[in-house]
This record gives structure tokens, C-alpha cells and sequence, in this order.
């Protein structure tokens, strides 16, 4: 009998989930008696506990199934189609999202890439009955620069013994397992930690116990734990991978987990542009409703904008785990850059709008502050930007002198969002050297194209823009030299990476725009317009449209906004509809 | 027996007898200090009483009345920098002592001789004031207010809503916006003062505290009128003339609002040095590594700037009386908008310490940071202000273009530490005849003097105010401007907060010759340059050239502030330490 394959679990109910399904099955939000609506959401923040009922509801659907592989018994099979239905449960609930069992795959992940037949098994049982795995990555000590952290596994006997703390780390207290990040080695770098996958019950009671639980100023329901260990025993076949893999196991999850990060919690910008416009449409001011005010129709514009803008790029770089896989060590740590800071930035422009009524925890608008609350930690949790962009630098005199304005454009489904993805295959997560930056790619075909004269409307010009800025990336970033690209690398070098991440996302607004051909025949489209101009905002130097033609823009997109609005769709790339 | 007497005292009191800041952040530091009772407070959701306790022993209620009516409000800049040193405790704590401030400015400015009295009796006594402005269909837009008074008999029936209003129930006293004449009119409100003990039983009902994201603990609540009965005395001023009494009052307290931020900033940034200054990663410090020591210096620069503008604009209620329509305008938003950007970006460096409530310094972070965001929303959200500039801009631009100046009020606006002349109230104007005397006074550098790097940066303000009044002078005027306009009342801004900066360089670098921060410039270089960057990204324009000298600013703020930090030293150029112990 094939061990991978043996499940006790028999045939789990229905078919996989999709963003659609988990939306019908979390309800209307405004309906006062969902037990998994607006104010059980508000009411289960403010005793600071886990929504009760939305995770029975995902419980009953087996929502863990979604982050085991097919071959393992579950149904994860997409990691789009992943990130589709957890951003339908960020979008009620970021705490019911990160507490159900987001952190149950970010450490599942590891075991998918690196564990043995037995550990791969193990883990799916435990997730397919329904309990939970922690990872457990984090002292406070040493926060993100885990290649540093103290805590300890001492080769003992045919096994180990663990001494230390892990704190902060989400569902510690309610896990079954845990994966868990240890040094294993005393030299300096990256080959002295290595992961162990842990069973909670197996461990000796003498050997450890739980930190008091860790409250935090948003997502109050999460459960954040500790554990302090003492000379704890654990068996040799714990190890996952070989001693000293545990950083180039991790760096290949978080390509999986850092691409999927903005993808996922974006969902939450869509329900506080919901209300504001909610807001914004019914109350009156100055002989008029806020919506009349220009300002607000600017800011809930551009608030839109933004949105279409991380998801234009979170939605390909989950497609590229698929389709480019030998790129994703960039680009998800691109994705992860960004969209978090751009969705940050658009709460605190849609505070401006609801003004007192974002500041209030009750009334019709009390759901903002919460998803604000909720939003803050997601620049620097799992992933620090500056983490990001140690990542992201490394690689780019490369993919500069080798890809960058000579290299093609990376397949055609990778930017079609409705196209099915062949099957993920970890192996192929290498913690490489990329040579290839297929996206980029895309952008420096359509620039090429755009520079027939007489090519003046505003998106060859935008086009143009980020060509431009493309090309001198192109010269900075091949002229970098080694000590420009360690973690010592001057702020200057790390501005070219961010410069990077600005024109990644505006290379996959184009070519997801261009490969959505049919829905858009003819004229530019404001939302491709809008994003365009949002990130350019972002980069140095001038911007390309005029007032007037971005005063335009923002019309039209408001209005769109507006349309989603009254008509109940997603105000991301999908527009699908939803309930209430 | 340990009794009050064994207790140090304080030092209360400085050289002339005046109480200090320095001696109201040892009132709140100590081992039972504000973090702890701050975080359990606020935790609670309980009103901060042990702090505001130690602020009403203090005697700060002295300073939001002025001398001519027994108080100690002489000097406008005494109070910003009081209420700093509280806001860097807790902000919470300044919201609910500072309202009494606010509630009683209208007094001031319109009170007869009995109501100022009256009042100054109430404030001095340690007695709480509202304001009330807010209601529930109408925030900043007064004059759709519809809390009516009605005349009947020889004075007035009050009905309808005042919520959400700081003090509400707490305060003994109302400053009341209320509705005498036809709706939407300018001319259709009146302020009355409303002590509330003087009310029959009944006719004014407390609406229950309101849950908020941050200054939990506050009193936000309510008060419903219903057929309350007030004197004709209790109306200040003339019947219609509220609301124009309201927006002269609110010069004042706008602009007063900056200390909330600075001392917010100033706490953020002091939590996250230190913490990057002991951080080790790869066994350096973060705040050594390029990268992280950018964004403290950035932020650090920017909270200087800051400083800059609420000093000046404090000092300008005195000495440059008549722009203060201008100057709360410019303040008001910018302190917030800018502190909230720098909060968010020190939060990123502090990670989840920025998080947690009960860790790190009693989860001070994440408490502050929720309190500061009310900053940006009350007294004039940003939006409301930025739309009130805008309907000055061709002022601005013609006080550029003419570089008019009130020269000598300037240099008093300028002269920190100094004693300030009187505060005429009747010299505040709806609107800024000449402009803002501090940004069009801007002088051009001279020669080479200066540290290195230093005239290019002003040049390069220079540059960018041109470009700003150029932009302004093609903004149809309009009640409800374009988003354009906000964008350039945020530029103007910054503008502002530079030309501050460099108004005091000149003004006070000889005196402070000797501190860090000021040696070869370093904090006003980098402070100029992170507000002309800043502007840029609003204006979409490419930012300056580096002036000489740029590429050391981050190292050596970065360096200076995290030492500052360690050490309970100012971190910023006109801050003072901190007592010890936290």
C-alpha cells in the first residue's frame, strides 16, 4: 500500500472549495442574524476571542483539506484557488482567517517541501481530522532573522533535546503538531538550524510548558502563544530534511507563504472600501451626500485603484508558483514588499473619508476599525519588508544583465487569471539563482510596442514610463557590485529594489489587463489607467498624466466603484458577485 | 511613617516660579508611572483618573486661562510644549484634561465680562468644559447643525443632540453651538454657555460613553437636549455670530492640537531607537545597518520638522495673530498626517513589539499609536482643514509673489523661550490678510555661510514654494475644491514646517551650538530634506539633487538619536529628556 497515499479519512465532503462557495457560505454580512456576520465578527473582537461560529462553519467544510495536496487525501491542488477562498474569509473575518488556520499551512508548506513519506502522512492526518499544526519559527529575541535565533536542539542519543522559547507564534496552545526552527549548529550561517515536526502529546511533560498567551491590538481573537523548553527529548525522526536544511527548507516555503500573504489579506480592503462607500453614500453633509464631496470621490478612487493594483500583482505571483516557479523567490518577496504597505496606505486614505465614524467600535461603520486593527501587522508579520528586500536585491544584477529588456515574456496563462494551473511541484521551489524574469518580460514587449511615434494617448505613455524606468533599473542594477547586496547594502541599493516591486506590479496590471483582452475591447480601460497612475506615484520623478486626464480617470472609477457597490461584486479583478 | 512631607517634592516650579515640563514629566514618570497606568487604563476602557489626577495637582488647568482673567495662559508655547510632555506620556491623558482647553477658547475670544469670569472660576477650580460642536448627522459642517434654541421668554429653549462630544458627561460646563436663526445660514448660530448644574432636572440627559479604537478611556459621549432653559447671558457674543466665534476659537485650539502628535512621535521614536540601538541582527545593531538607520533618520527628521511648525505656530497665536486662520489651517493637518506616517513606518522597524499590548514597555506602541490616530479626525479632520486653506490660496500665492511679511512679528514667532506679547483675540480674523508671513518671509542664503549642504536645501525649498503657489494660483476657487487642492494645501504644508525649520535654525543654532543634533547642521539638513522629499512624492515631481553632506545624515541622526534614546536625552532639537525611570 502506497504510505503517501493511505488516508483514514475516506472520501471528505464535497468538491474542492472556491472563492464563490466560501462566500455563499459565510452569508450576508449585513444580515443582523449570521452567526458568522458583521456583528458576531465585532462582537467576538471585543471579547478577544476566535469568531466561534465561523470556525465551526469551516470545520464543517473541512477547510484544512484545502492546504493538503490532493496526492495526500486533501484538496489543495491551486494555490490561486487557495488564496481565492481564504481571501473570502479574510474579507469577513482577517482574525477568522489567521486563527482558523492560515498558520496550519504556512507550516504544512514545510513538510509538503522537505518532510520524508511518514512526516507528509502525519501531517495530513492531522490536519484532515481537524486539528491544527503550529509553526513555530519566532523567539522574540531574534523576530524575523531566525538564522540567528537561540533557540537550541542538542543531538542526543539517536535524537534531540530542545531548550528555549518560542513566542508569539499563532494556535500554539490548540495545535496538535508544530514545526519548529532550531539550532542545530554552532557556526555562523545558514546551515546551523534545521526543523523538527512535532507531535504536542508526544512530548515529555517535564520537558516544557505553555507562555501565557500574547495579546496584540488587532486580530484580538488570534491565539498567540509560547512554549518554554527544557532539555526536551524528541525522537531522530522528528528531523525534517537533513540537519542544518532549515533555512533552504523555510526560504521555499515562503515563496508558497509570502506570495500568498497579499493575496489573501487584500479580501479585508474590499470589505473597508465597502463600507466607506456605504457610508459615504448615505450621509449627508454640506447640502449633499459625502459621495458628492470630490475629495472623497478621489480618495475611494484611488483606494480602488490600489486594490486592483496588489491584486493584479498577488494574483500573478500565485499563478507564477505554478507557471514560473523558477522565479518565485523573487517575486513573491515582491508581492509581499508592496501589497501590504500599498494596502496600509489605502485604510489610512479611507480613514480621511469616514472620519469620526472610522474611529468609533459601534454603530453601522464599526467593522473599520477592526479590519484597521486587524490590517497593522501585515507590513512586517511572517515576512519583514526589509527581509523582503534582502531577498529581492541579491538577484537583480543578474536578472538585469540576463533577462531584463532581452529575456521573453513568461507564458501566456501565467497572466490569464482564469486559466487552470498545471499542479504545484514543490521540488521545483529551488532556492536558486533566477536567471529568467518573465513578467518583466511582458512589460518590455508592450514598452517595445509603444514606441511607434504618434503613440500619445496616456497608457502608451504610461507604458513608456515604466519601459523608462525599467531601463535605467536595468544600467543601476548591473553596475551594483557584491558589498551592494548584502545586508549591509547601502539605502540607495535598496531603493532599486524597491523601485523593482513597483514596476513588477505595474508589468502584471499590463499584461493581466492585455491577456483579459476580450472584456475590455477598444478603449483604455480606467481601471489599467488607474493602477498605472497609482504606481507611478510610487516611483521618483514625475508623473504621466495630467490633471485633467487623471481627474477623468478617477470619474470613471469612482463610478465603477460605485457599480460594484450598488450591484454587490468584489471590487477586485473578479468582480464576482456576492452575497447580501 | 512615610507621610506626603517625606515624599521629594517635585521641582515644581523653575527659576521664576513657573512650572516646568521638565517638572510635569517627572509628575508623570516614576515607578508608578504613565505606561503602566496608562496601559491598565486603557485596557480597561477606564478614564485615565490616576493621570489626569497628577495633571490637575500640577496645576495644568492654570494654563488654558489667560492672565487677564487669573490664569497662566501667557505664552502659548509654554502650553504646547506642557501638553507634549503629556502626550509623550500618554495621549490619552492630554485628550481628556486638554478638552477644558478647547471647550473654554470661545470664552475668551467672545464671553462678556461675567462669563469669562464664570468660566475662569470653573477652570481654575479644576472643573471640566465640552465643547459642543459634533453632532450625529453633522461633523465639521456647523452650519447644518440642528441642535436648535428657540427663543421663549426672555431666553432660550434648547432641543437636540450634541455626540460625539469629549467631556460630555464629565464636564460641569458646555461651550454649546446651537441653531438661533434659519438652517444653513452663516449667520443662524449662536454659542451659549452651559453650566450644566443650572439645568432643570431632566432637560439635558447624558448620552452613554461611545466605544472608540483609541482613546478608550476617554469621556466621548453625549448630551441630549431636550426643552433645557438657558438665560439670555448665557449666550457669548451676539445672536448669529457662533459660528464665526467657533472658527476664531479653533485657530487656537487646532493649532494647539500639534503638541498631541509631537509628543506621540517623540514617544514612538524613542521606543523604536532603542530598540533598534539593542537590537542585534547578525550581531550588529538594526540601527546600524543602512537600511533600518534610513527610516529612523527619515523619521526622526520628520518629527523635527514637526516641532519646527507647532513651535513657530503656537508663538504665531502671539506675534503673528492675524494669520492664524492660515496657520491652523497648515498645522492642524500637517502634524498628524505626518506623525501617523512616521508611527506606521517605525512600526514596521519594531515588528511585533508594535503589537502587543502587555509587552514592551507596557504595550506603549500599540496604545499610542491608537490614541494618535484620533489627532487626524477631531477639532477639523485633515480633509476639513485642507478645503479652509484652500479658500486662502490666492492669498498665499499673492503673499509670495509680493513676499509680504509681518517682519518683526516673525521674529518673535521665531525667538523660542521668550516671553510673547499679549494674545489680542480681537486681532484673529476669519481669513489671513497677508498670507503666512513665515513661508513667504523665507530668506534666500547668503554666501557660503552655514553648515555644508545647508543653502542648497533652502534653495531647494525655494524651488518647491514657487512651484506649490505657482500650482495654486491655477485652482478655481470652489467650496468643495478638487483633490488637487488638498494635494497642494499638503505641500504648502511642508513648505510651512520647512521654512519653520529654517527660521529657527538661524534664530537659535548659536545657542545650541554644543548639542548633537544641531552640530554642522544635522538636523535641520535632514529635516529639509525629508520634507522637500515628501512634498515631491505629493507633487509627482522628481525630488532635489543630494545637497553636499546627504549622504552622512542618515548615520549620523540615526546614531545621535538611538544614543539619545538610550540615554533619556531630547531626541529632537527643541525636546527636552526624560526624568528616569519609565
Amino acid at each position: 500500500m502506497d504510505a503517501e497515499k493511505t488516508s483514514p479519512h475516506g472520501g471528505l465532503p464535497g468538491a474542492a472549495l472556491t472563492g464563490s462557495a466560501m462566500d455563499a457560505l459565510l452569508g450576508d454580512p449585513a444580515e443582523e442574524t449570521n452567526p458568522v456576520g458583521r456583528t458576531a465578527v465585532l462582537a467576538a473582537d471585543e471579547r478577544r476571542e476566535m469568531l466561534a461560529e465561523g470556525e465551526k462553519l469551516l470545520d464543517a467544510v473541512v477547510l484544512n483539506a484545502e492546504f493538503v495536496p490532493a496526492g495526500l487525501g486533501g484538496r489543495f491542488t491551486s494555490v490561486p484557488r487557495l488564496a481565492e477562498v481564504l481571501r473570502a474569509v479574510w474579507r469577513r473575518d482577517p482574525s477568522l482567517g489567521a486563527g482558523y488556520g492560515f498558520s496550519s499551512f504556512l507550516a504544512a508548506v514545510n513538510v509538503w517541501c522537505a518532510g520524508d513519506a511518514a512526516q507528509r502522512r502525519h501531517t495530513a492526518d492531522v490536519l484532515l481530522g481537524g486539528d491544527r499544526v503550529a509553526v513555530a519559527f519566532h523567539e522574540l529575541a531574534h523576530g524575523n532573522d531566525f538564522a540567528q535565533a537561540e533557540f537550541q536542539a542538542r543531538a542526543q542519543g539517536g535524537g534531540w533535546q530542545l531548550t528555549g522559547r518560542k513566542e508569539t507564534i499563532a494556535n500554539l496552545c490548540r495545535a496538535r503538531a508544530l514545526v519548529l526552527f532550531a539550532r542545530t549548529g554552532a557556526a555562523v550561517g545558514s546551515r546551523s538550524h534545521s526543523e523538527f515536526l512535532l507531535d504536542k502529546a508526544e512530548l515529555p511533560a517535564a520537558g516544557w510548558c505553555d507562555l501565557p498567551r500574547y495579546h496584540t491590538s488587532g486580530m484580538r481573537g488570534l491565539q498567540l502563544g509560547g512554549m518554554e523548553f527544557t532539555d526536551c527529548p524528541i525522537p531522530g525522526t522528528a528531523l525534517i530534511g537533513a540537519p542544518g536544511q532549515a533555512v533552504e527548507i523555510a526560504l521555499r516555503a515562503f515563496q508558497i507563504t509570502r506570495s500568498m500573504f497579499p493575496a489573501v489579506c487584500v479580501g479585508s480592503l474590499d470589505t473597508a472600501l465597502r463600507i466607506t462607500l456605504d457610508c459615504a453614500l448615505e450621509r449627508r453633509l454640506y447640502g449633499g451626500t459625502v459621495a458628492d464631496i470630490p475629495f472623497v470621490r478621489s480618495t475611494v478612487a484611488r483606494a480602488f485603484a490600489d486594490l486592483l493594483a496588489i491584486d493584479a500583482l498577488a494574483s500573478v505571483g500565485v499563478r507564477a508558483l505554478h507557471l514560473a516557479p523558477e522565479s518565485t523567490a523573487v517575486y513573491a518577496s515582491a508581492s509581499k514588499f508592496l501589497g501590504p504597505r500599498m494596502m496600509l496606505d489605502a485604510f489610512e486614505d479611507l480613514r480621511a473619508v469616514l472620519g469620526a465614524q472610522g474611529y468609533l467600535r459601534q454603530g453601522p461603520h464599526a467593522l473599520f476599525q477592526k479590519l484597521f486593527r486587524d490590517a497593522a501587522p501585515i507590513t512586517f508579520t511572517h515576512a519583514s519588508r526589509g527581509a523582503c528586500l534582502s531577498t529581492i536585491l541579491p538577484q537583480l544584477p543578474r536578472l538585469a544583465r540576463r533577462s531584463w529588456l532581452s529575456g521573453p515574456a513568461g507564458p501566456a496563462d501565467l497572466f490569464d487569471l482564469d486559466a487552470p494551473v498545471p499542479p504545484l511541484d514543490f521540488q521545483r521551489l529551488a532556492v536558486g539563482m533566477p536567471t529568467t524574469d518573465g513578467v518583466i518580460g511582458a512589460l518590455a514587449e508592450m514598452a517595445e510596442n509603444v514606441r511607434a511615434p504618434g503613440r500619445e494617448d496616456p497608457l502608451s505613455r504610461l507604458v513608456a514610463r515604466f519601459g523608462a524606468e525599467l531601463g535605467e533599473l536595468r544600467s543601476r542594477c548591473a553596475e551594483l557590485s557584491p558589498s551592494d547586496l548584502t545586508m549591509d547594502a547601502p539605502a540607495a541599493a535598496y531603493e532599486l529594489a524597491e523601485r523593482y516591486t513597483v514596476v513588477l506590479a505595474a508589468a502584471c496590471a499590463l499584461a493581466v489587463w492585455r491577456a483579459g483582452g476580450e472584456r475590455h475591447p477598444g478603449r483604455p480601460d480606467a481601471g489599467l489607467l488607474g493602477v498605472l497612475d497609482r504606481l507611478c506615484g510610487r516611483l521618483p520623478g514625475a508623473g504621466v498624466l495630467t490633471a485633467t486626464e487623471r481627474a477623468s480617470v478617477e470619474a470613471q472609477l469612482f463610478d465603477l466603484a460605485v457599480a460594484r457597490f450598488t450591484d454587490r461584486a468584489l471590487f477586485d479583478l473578479t468582480a464576482r458577485p456576492i452575497p447580501g | 511613617m512615610t507621610t506626603r512631607l517625606d515624599r521629594p517634592a517635585p521641582e515644581a516650579a523653575g527659576a521664576a516660579g513657573v512650572p516646568t515640563p521638565e517638572a510635569l514629566d517627572a509628575v508623570l514618570t516614576g515607578p508608578d508611572g504613565s505606561g503602566a497606568l496608562g496601559a491598565e487604563a486603557d485596557s480597561a476602557e477606564r478614564f485615565p483618573a490616576e493621570l489626569h489626577a497628577r495633571l490637575a495637582d500640577f496645576g495644568l488647568s492654570a494654563h488654558y486661562v489667560p492672565p487677564e482673567h487669573g490664569g497662566s495662559l501667557d505664552d502659548h508655547e509654554r502650553l504646547l510644549r506642557l501638553w507634549h510632555v503629556v502626550a509623550r506620556h500618554d495621549v490619552s491623558a492630554v485628550v481628556a484634561h486638554g478638552k477644558t482647553y478647547l471647550g473654554a477658547a470661545p470664552v475668551w475670544i467672545a464671553g462678556d465680562a461675567d462669563q469669562t469670569t464664570s468660566m475662569a472660576a470653573a477652570v481654575l477650580s479644576g472643573r471640566a468644559v465640552a465643547w459642543g460642536l459634533s453632532e450625529p448627522d453633522h461633523g465639521a459642517d456647523l452650519r447644518h447643525g440642528s441642535v436648535t434654541a428657540a427663543r421663549e421668554g426672555d431666553g432660550y429653549r434648547v432641543d437636540g443632540v450634541k455626540w460625539p462630544i469629549n467631556n460630555a458627561t464629565r464636564g460641569d460646563f458646555m461651550t454649546l453651538l446651537a441653531r438661533t436663526g434659519p438652517a444653513g445660514s452663516p449667520r443662524g448660530h449662536s454659542l451659549f454657555l452651559v453650566d450644566k448644574a443650572a439645568l432643570a432636572p431632566g432637560s439635558a440627559r447624558p448620552r452613554p460613553k461611545v466605544a472608540t479604537h483609541g482613546v478608550r478611556g476617554a469621556d466621548i459621549s453625549g448630551l441630549e437636549f431636550a426643552g433645557a432653559r438657558l438665560p439670555e447671558t448665557a449666550r457669548i457674543g451676539a445672536e448669529g455670530t457662533g459660528i464665526e466665534t467657533v472658527l476664531l476659537a479653533l485657530q487656537l485650539t487646532r493649532t494647539m492640537c500639534a503638541a498631541l502628535s509631537s509628543g506621540a512621535g517623540e514617544h514612538a521614536l524613542r521606543i523604536t531607537a532603542r530598540f533598534a540601538a539593542t537590537r542585534l541582527v547578525q550581531r550588529r545593531p538594526l540601527s546600524a545597518r543602512p537600511r533600518p538607520a534610513a527610516i529612523l533618520a527619515r523619521c526622526a527628521a520628520l518629527l523635527a520638522g514637526v516641532e519646527a511648525a507647532s513651535l513657530v505656530a503656537a508663538r504665531s497665536a502671539h506675534a503673528l495673530t492675524g494669520e492664524m486662520s492660515v496657520t491652523s489651517a497648515i498645522v492642524k493637518p500637517l502634524a498628524p498626517a505626518v506623525t501617523d506616517a512616521v508611527i506606521s513606518d517605525l512600526a514596521e522597524l519594531l515588528g511585533v513589539r508594535s503589537y502587543l499590548v502587555d509587552h514592551h514597555e507596557h504595550g506603549a506602541f500599540q496604545k499610542l499609536s491608537r490614541d494618535h490616530q484620533v489627532v487626524a479626525v477631531f477639532d477639523g479632520s485633515t480633509p476639513v482643514n485642507r478645503a479652509a486653506l484652500a479658500q486662502q490660496f490666492p492669498r498665499l500665492v499673492r503673499g509670495r509673489a509680493g513676499a509680504v511679511a509681518d517682519t518683526s512679528g516673525l521674529a518673535e514667532a521665531v525667538a523660542l523661550g521668550t516671553g510673547p506679547r499679549p494674545l489680542d483675540h480681537s486681532a484673529l480674523t476669519l481669513v489671513s490678510r497677508r498670507g503666512c508671513t513665515v513661508v513667504q518671509a523665507l530668506p534666500r542664503p547668503v554666501g557660503d555661510d552655514g553648515p555644508p549642504g545647508l543653502a542648497e536645501h533652502v534653495l531647494a525649498l525655494h524651488d518647491l514654494i514657487d512651484q506649490v503657489t505657482g500650482l495654486m494660483a491655477e485652482i478655481p476657487p470652489a467650496a468643495l475644491p478638487a483633490m488637487p487642492a488638498y494635494e497642494l494645501a499638503a505641500a504648502y504644508e511642508l513648505c510651512y514646517a520647512g521654512a519653520a525649520c529654517v527660521h529657527l535654525w538661524t534664530a537659535c543654532a548659536e545657542q545650541h551650538a554644543d548639542e548633537p543634533l544641531w552640530q554642522d547642521g544635522l538636523w535641520v539638513r535632514a529635516a529639509l530634506r525629508a520634507l522637500t522629499h515628501r512634498m515631491t512624492r505629493i507633487l509627482r515631481i522628481a525630488p532635489p539633487v543630494p545637497a553636499p553632506g546627504d549622504d552622512e545624515l542618515d548615520a549620523a541622526l540615526t546614531n545621535r538619536v538611538a544614543e539619545a534614546a538610550l540615554h533619556g536625552a531630547p531626541v529632537t532639537p527643541f525636546g527636552i529628556g526624560e526624568a528616569h525611570g519609565r
